[in-house]
């Protein structure tokens, strides 16, 4: 399913909006990168679409369905979120915290259907979280943690997932663990994610967007947004990108 | 943390726990500081009129209390969150004071003037914190409980000097100690209402408190319509907790203690919390009543003061275990 970003204007202060006019698409099975330096805004817009801020201007559509139109409950079928830091909780088991995933489909009054529990399986599957099931989720490591989390995104069914900086505070191996996971979920869903490692987005995504100041300054493959002179243009530091001979991929080195 | 019983063995205590109640229910129709013949205890006044009242009252009361701490403990999302952390108990207490210490007399809903009046400035109270502590039409569970903490010590200074003014020291005392000893059908028939109702919003919101666990903007991208559901949850809350002030002063530990316990038993799904903390909550009071009655008859202690006898090293006794099971 398409998400369609349209001149979106959203932040905090209506006055001092911190993303201006932001047009863009995720299409149906992409993985798409944001990436820019601290404060560009890309944390915002990631909650604006998921439903956390409501948006000052412009709008947002999913599978041609405008966001404003869609109930809560609807949005929540259809695009999870994977916050970047969350608040600690206790009490819960891993399975548990996945099965909330499935509280934008419970009737009321009912208990968890066996459709649930299928879901819930399948997302700990994706993860390869079984041998966690029983854990308490205050019992965790960092990487442990961020891959339940990803389940219990999962486990929504969502059409459009949303994972806010999902490789920070984890070691390089997660890093790719997780990114090589994102990676194969396109199948099931479209992803949007924010990252800081340029070469590891780069490395993943199958498209990345680059913002500065609120505003979006290059859109397209990595090979074409990962260039010295945009590095330059928006962090200020100078680079060498190298591409590989054998796949395409570039990646910047620091220079001297 | 690990929790004690899985999903069935919650199911099975529950049944449990509600068999203990009726059991202890039964028990405290013979206790009393008046000495009835057994065989004659269903032909006495005593037993129709006082302590047939009495008991559904604190079994009433135990519901009111706990399932409003479960509720806002969910809904604030603070352990240290009890039915009185937002004003409901300042307010009621100046309530109560005035009416004891000027001899107002109102009648509410047939209630006398100290329970009319005491509900009527909780209710004032919790209006107030609620509109204080809303900023740009949002309300922060932190500011929320900071507004409520100063409100009651605002609320405890007016108490001080009605007190000081009046010279009513002990009658208004001995109120905000809590007690049942004024428990009469009237009483029983106007908080039935806020228990029954009450209870059934906490349990028709339990998922949506479920999501609350996970914080708020969680809980928005969940489904939840967050600022609602929080309006509706505490409106409930403080009623109900204002109901159970009206009949029974201040009766502290039970809406904290009864949550926290079942939640190291069952975990924190309010599918089973509530329902159990309730059966719970009424069990505790009826029991806490009974001792209050006899321990030292013909004279009563304040059910408050037993509570907290009994609840505050219990509940001390549950934090160190739990803070052991965490190392």
């Amino acid at each position: 399913m398409t998400l369609q970003v349209e001149k979106l204007t959203c932040g905090y202060d209506r006055k001092k909006p911190v993303s201006r006019e932001l047009t863009f698409e995720v299409k149906e099975g992409e993985f798409v990168g944001i990436v820019g330096p601290n404060g560009c805004g890309k944390t915002t817009m990631l909650r604006t679409i998921s439903g956390i801020l409501k948006p000052f201007a412009g709008s947002l559509s999913i599978g041609g369905q405008l966001v404003e139109h869609l109930s809560r409950q609807e949005l929540a079928r259809k695009v999870a979120f994977v916050p970047q830091i969350m608040e600690p909780v206790e009490g819960f088991t891993v399975e548990d915290m996945v099965m909330m995933g499935r509280l934008p489909y419970l009737e009321r009054f009912a208990f968890e259907t066996a459709e649930d529990q299928e879901a819930v399986n399948w997302a700990i599957e994706q993860l390869r979280i079984e041998n966690l099931k029983g854990r308490m989720i205050d019992e965790l490591s960092g990487g442990e943690f961020q891959r339940v989390m990803i389940a219990r995104a999962l486990a929504q069914e969502p059409k459009l997932l949303l994972l806010d900086e999902p490789t920070s505070h984890l070691d390089i191996r997660y890093q790719v663990k997780i990114c090589k996971l994102m990676r194969r979920l396109r199948s099931h869903c479209s992803l949007l994610a924010t990252f800081h490692d340029l070469n590891l987005a780069s490395r993943f995504c199958t498209r990345l967007i680059l913002m500065s100041r609120g505003e979006i300054v290059a859109d397209g493959a990595p090979a074409d947004v990962v260039t010295a002179e945009n590095i330059w243009k928006v962090y200020r530091i100078k680079v060498d990108v190298k591409k590989s001979s054998k796949n395409d991929k570039v990646r910047y080195v620091l220079l001297p | 943390m690990k929790r004690v019983l899985n999903k069935n063995q919650a199911a099975a205590a529950t049944v449990v726990v509600f068999f203990l109640l009726v059991a202890a229910i039964g028990v405290s129709f013979y206790l009393g500081s008046a000495a009835i013949d057994p065989s004659q205890l269903f032909n006495s006044d005593i037993f129709w009129q006082i302590r047939f009242p009495r008991v559904i009252l604190a079994a009433l009361v135990g519901m009111l209390l706990s399932i409003s701490g479960v509720v806002l403990q969910g809904v604030l999302r603070n352990p240290l969150a009890d039915p009185y952390i937002l004003g409901v108990s300042a307010g009621g207490a100046i309530g109560a004071a005035i009416a004891i210490a000027f001899g107002v007399g109102v009648v509410v809903f047939g209630m006398s003037s100290v329970p009319a009046l005491a509900f009527l400035f909780s209710l004032a109270a919790v209006v107030m914190v609620y509109q204080l502590s809303k900023v740009s039409g949002r309300t922060a569970p932190e500011t929320l409980v900071l507004a409520g903490v100063a409100l009651s010590a605002f609320c405890s200074a007016i108490l001080a000097l009605i007190i000081i003014l009046t010279g009513n020291l002990a009658s208004i005392y001995f109120w905000l100690l809590g007690s049942l000893s004024s428990a009469s059908w009237t009483q029983v028939y106007t908080v039935i209402p806020y228990a029954l109702i009450g209870g059934g919003i906490a349990y028709f919101f339990s998922k949506e408190l479920n999501a609350f666990l996970l914080g708020e903007e969680m809980a928005l991208t969940l489904g939840v319509d967050v600022e609602r559901v929080k309006l509706i949850l505490i409106a409930a809350a403080s009623l109900m907790t204002a109901a159970a002030v009206s009949v029974s002063g201040l009766i502290g530990f039970v809406g904290l203690i009864v949550p926290h316990f079942i939640r190291l038993l069952v975990g924190s799904n309010h599918r089973f919390l509530i329902p159990l903390s309730t059966l719970t909550g009424m069990l505790l009071m009826v029991v806490a009543d009974a001792i209050a009655r006899t321990v030292i008859a013909p004279q009563e202690v304040p059910i408050g003061v037993v509570m907290a006898l009994v609840g505050s090293p219990f509940f001390l006794y549950l934090l160190r275990r739990r803070r052991r099971g965490e190392r």
